[in-house]
């Protein structure tokens, strides 16, 4: 790689803007569920997903502290129970509980590293996050290799710049340098927001579908 | 589908799956943050707003979903989701929430329901029907939240009676009649503002469709139509609908049921798997109106949210992990540790450098580098022992004291770098002993004080040992190091010693003693310690146990150093940069050693063992580091007359404990020299030294 084509990989804050639109546009006609999110009063924005997976777990699964329990188990709706086992128009849960996830992915640009950055997180309904170790468990196994080869080594915790919470990041500080591998072998037209993220994001359990490679 | 009346044939009766609140990190950030700046102890109600998405996969729950946009009113709707408008109750107090009337809340929220609908203002805007509430309580010292919701749906005392039961649009309809569908209710949509339609009125002739807002049901159908009920259905079960229909039901009992005795109600499910939308899994049913007067009062109410477990009660949810900034610097710092373990060396053993609990004996440039560096690798439990102040010129060398240390005397170095370990990273034990270390050739019999005063010490330090599993030997003199040799000796610990010349340093572990018996066994077939040997392949191989220590490398027993200056401590003045590299490097070794199976056993890497596979995921694990101009791994032998670590020694010590000690450090050092044996050994080396001469001291 020489350092010439490498600074033709650098992505200008104009040019993240376009192809992030051009990439919501075509979400859009798929229904990806991708977004644009501004935050009130802000020009800053950030590309959002949120996706769901779910996992058939045993009821009795919760790892709750007991003592909570307890506190929790002293808490009722004071005696008036019967108004809610009465009601028969509900349908009534069964005892496996699916467990749900709940997937953040958001996309920001980095100025000082002039990339584009993946931020994510994972949670339950509650909102308990997913530590690091339980996100990649649930990475399908073809995608393993990848996460020990590839640019993944620089995952840190950082708060996101603009919601102020922690969140995961890839840290962007070898994204040009895979980028120039990728643009450069394959169509350098492309829109560089899709090829990026259809290399970084199936490690983190985010993919994308093939017909983003198709259009633009 | 629907539950059959057990006492009697009646008709099934339709069944509603609840919704699930799903709130994702960012809306308990938020909370903190309005409970902080905004709340405080205000308990009144708060506007807030949640939505329900359309287009799940199968299996999904249910859900009412609030983020962190939740409290601002303005927030735009994400897209195909539906808002909903709640009120939060944020307690102060536990016991506040365990108080709180949630009957009183509930039937509060199920007039206004009633109110809505019986004025015609949720026809109007059917936003009205979905309504929740949210009581929370936020113990933000343990960033624990308590919450419970509440979906309020008005119940009609009967149920509501299913004539035809559900089907999916696509056996409904042909081909041609779902894409046109799908065509008239996103021109509907569109003539309407854009966003999805929680209710709608739907009209079909042949393959063609239009739809309508609820109001308009006078002009949109004549006498002789059907009614059917359009919903944006956030359920995915076959034969269910979600909680969005129950509300708008009653509403069209109360405003339809003169004109219509049933009702056909599609379920409208929307969903786009792999770039293709599909609307056929929506479903299609028809129920019996219900009788619903003007007149009547509000009827009741359910909605309060089942936990986890199903039973009737709150929530709680602990996100210490992602909001306290302690545990959040604890788990950065594990996985910086993690992901280099991951990527680099999938076979490091973290916990056990972790676990690890150092002494570091002298809390001066090697102190403070070795300290910092141990937390680089995540070790939760850092002792520091010294008896000095912190003086001025101390900072700029000391990485853990600042100039403010210095003033009024000084701090004691080992308190002030325990506290600032604490400041560095609070998920440390960092402990400091402002306590002096007996010597050889220190007096301490001034007085019956000054001996109890050492005899303490000894104690002490005897103690501190004890609790920990690797002594570091980072003190400026050297004979400060006979006795925590001597301790760590006799209690088989990991010794790490790191000490500086002016430009050239050592690191070293000593060797790590095995019981007394096989000691004794080896010790006759042992090497004495002369030097000659070195770079023979005699020293490869060497196990842990026959390492020497810091001691063995001198023919001098340590003694007053400001008298009798050995070669390598003459100078306490190093290069400033020496420290640093000699601290990281001790910790460096002191990891390698606990990453090799049998830890301080481990047979010593030499420089020649470069070439060879390494002994650890870390490489090598030399006994000796000692850099000057070119970098070699010597290695010696424990030598049997070694004033420190010699099997003498510590059984005179461990006999005679402080007695002995106390002799040694009132005497001169030829007590020592006498008694492992080197005086004599001393006496024939200078006899030998007539003829040979090549004795390389
Ligand atoms: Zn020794």
């Amino acid at each position: 790689m020489d350092s010439e084509s490498r600074n033709n990989m650098i992505l200008g804050e104009e040019k993240f803007r376009y192809f992030c639109l051009e990439f919501l546009k075509h979400s859009q006609d798929i229904g990806d569920d991708w977004e644009w999110k501004n935050v009130q009063g802000e020009e800053e924005g950030y590309l959002s997903k949120t996706c769901y997976q779910t996992r058939v777990t045993k009821s009795d699964d919760g790892k709750k502290h007991e003592q909570e329990d307890e506190i929790l188990s002293t808490i009722t709706l004071e005696g008036d129970h019967e108004v809610e086992d009465d009601d028969n128009c509900v349908l009534p849960q069964g005892s496996l509980q699916s467990e749900v996830i709940n997937y953040e992915y958001h996309v920001l640009y980095s100025i000082s590293y002039q990339a584009p950055v993946l931020y994510f997180r994972a949670s339950f309904l509650d909102g308990t996050p997913l530590t690091l170790d339980a996100i990649w468990a649930k990475v399908h196994d073809s995608y393993k290799p990848r996460l020990l080869h590839g640019p993944w080594e620089t995952i840190t915790q950082q708060e996101h710049p603009i919601l102020g919470q922690p969140f995961f990041v890839l840290h962007p500080c070898r994204t040009n340098e895979f980028m120039s591998s990728i643009q450069g072998s394959a169509s350098r037209e492309g829109n560089y927001i899709t090829s990026w993220l259809s290399t970084v994001g199936p490690v983190v359990g985010l993919s994308l579908p093939l017909s983003y490679g198709r259009t633009v | 589908m629907a539950s059959q009346s057990p006492d009697t044939g009646d008709k099934p009766k339709l069944q509603f799956v609840p919704f699930a609140s799903a709130l994702d990190a960012g809306f308990w950030h938020q909370l903190t943050q309005k409970k902080l700046n905004e709340y405080r102890l205000d308990e009144s109600a708060k506007p807030i707003k949640g939505y329900y998405y359309n287009g799940d996969p199968a299996g999904l729950p249910t859900r009412l979903t609030l983020e962190f946009s939740a409290f601002d009113m303005s927030a735009p709707t994400p897209a195909r989701c539906c808002p909903a408008l709640g009120s939060l109750y944020n307690t102060n107090t536990l016991d506040s929430f365990k108080k709180f009337d949630k009957k009183a809340l509930l039937d509060q929220a199920a007039n206004e329901i009633w109110e809505a609908i019986k004025s015609g203002a949720a026809l109007e805007n059917p936003v009205l029907l979905n309504k929740f509430l949210l009581l929370t309580f936020a113990d933000l010292k343990k960033y624990h939240f308590y919450y419970w919701f509440c979906f309020p749906a008005l119940c009609l005392s009967d149920g509501i009676e299913l004539i035809k039961p559900p089907v999916s649009l696509g056996e409904k309809f042909s081909k041609t009649q779902v894409i046109e569908f799908q065509k008239a209710y996103d021109s509907f949509c569109q003539a309407e503002g854009g966003a999805p339609h929680p209710y709608f009125l739907i009209g079909n002739s042949g393959d063609s469709f239009s739809m309508a807002p609820l109001q308009k049901l006078e002009e949109f159908y004549t006498e002789k139509d059907k009614v059917t009920l359009g919903v944006y259905d956030p359920c995915t079960l076959a034969q269910y609908p979600g909680w969005p229909l129950r509300n708008v039901l009653v509403l069209a009992a109360l405003h339809w049921g003169s004109r219509v005795q049933s009702i056909e109600v599609l379920c409208l499910r929307d969903r786009t798997l792999q770039g293709e939308r599909d609307i056929k899994h929506s479903i299609s049913f028809e129920i019996k109106l219900p009788q619903v007067a003007q007149s009547q009062a509000c009827p009741k109410a359910v909605g309060w949210e089942k936990n986890q477990k199903g039973g009737m009660g709150p929530r709680m949810v602990n996100l210490s992990e992602c909001m306290d900034p302690k545990r959040l610097a604890e788990s950065s710092v594990d996985l910086n540790l993690k992901l280099m373990r991951w990527r680099l060396v999938p076979t490091l053993d973290l916990e056990k450098v972790i676990s690890t609990k150092c002494l570091l004996l002298g809390a001066g440039t090697l102190g403070c580098n070795v300290a910092r560096t141990l937390m680089g690798w995540g070790v939760r439990h850092v002792t520091f022992v010294d008896n000095a102040k912190i003086s001025y010129s101390n900072p700029v060398r000391q990485p853990l004291y600042e100039f403010e240390d210095c003033l009024g005397g000084g701090k004691s170095k080992a308190l002030a770098a325990a506290e600032k370990l604490q400041r560095i990273f609070p998920g440390v034990t960092a402990k400091g002993f402002n306590m002096s270390i007996p010597m050889p050739g220190h007096p301490v019999n001034f007085s019956e004080e000054t001996m109890d005063q050492a005899a303490k010490e000894v104690e002490n330090l005897e103690a501190l040992v004890a609790e920990h599993d690797v002594v570091f030997l980072l003190m400026d003199t050297r004979e400060s190091r006979w006795l925590p040799t001597v301790i760590a000796a006799s209690q088989k610990k990991l010794v790490i010693n790191a000490a500086l010349g002016f430009d050239t340093f050592v690191v070293m572990r000593h060797g790590l003693k095995k019981g007394k018996q096989e000691e004794a066994n080896d010790s006759h077939s042992g090497v004495p310690g002369s030097s000659d040997l070195l770079g023979s392949s005699l020293f490869s191989n060497i196990p842990g146990y026959k390492l020497g220590c810091y001691f063995c490398n001198d023919v001098v027993a340590p003694g007053d150093s400001t008298r009798d200056r050995t070669l390598d401590q003459q100078c306490t003045v190093s290069r400033p940069g020496l420290s640093m590299i000699a601290g990281a490097l001790a910790v460096e070794l002191m990891v390698s050693v606990l990453q090799h199976p049998e830890g301080g056993y481990a047979v010593a890497s030499s420089s020649d063992d470069r070439m060879n596979e390494p002994p650890t995921s870390l490489g090598l694990v030399p006994h000796q580091v000692l850099v000057k101009v070119c970098n070699v791994l010597p290695v010696s032998l424990a030598f049997d007359k070694c004033t420190a670590c010699s099997l003498k020694v510590i059984d005179q010590y461990e006999k005679d404990g402080f007695q002995f000690l106390a002799k040694v450090f009132n005497s001169s050092h030829s007590f020592l020299e006498d008694l492992t044996g080197l005086t004599l050994l001393h006496q024939e080396t200078q006899a030998a030294e007539g003829y040979s001469g090549n004795m390389n001291v």
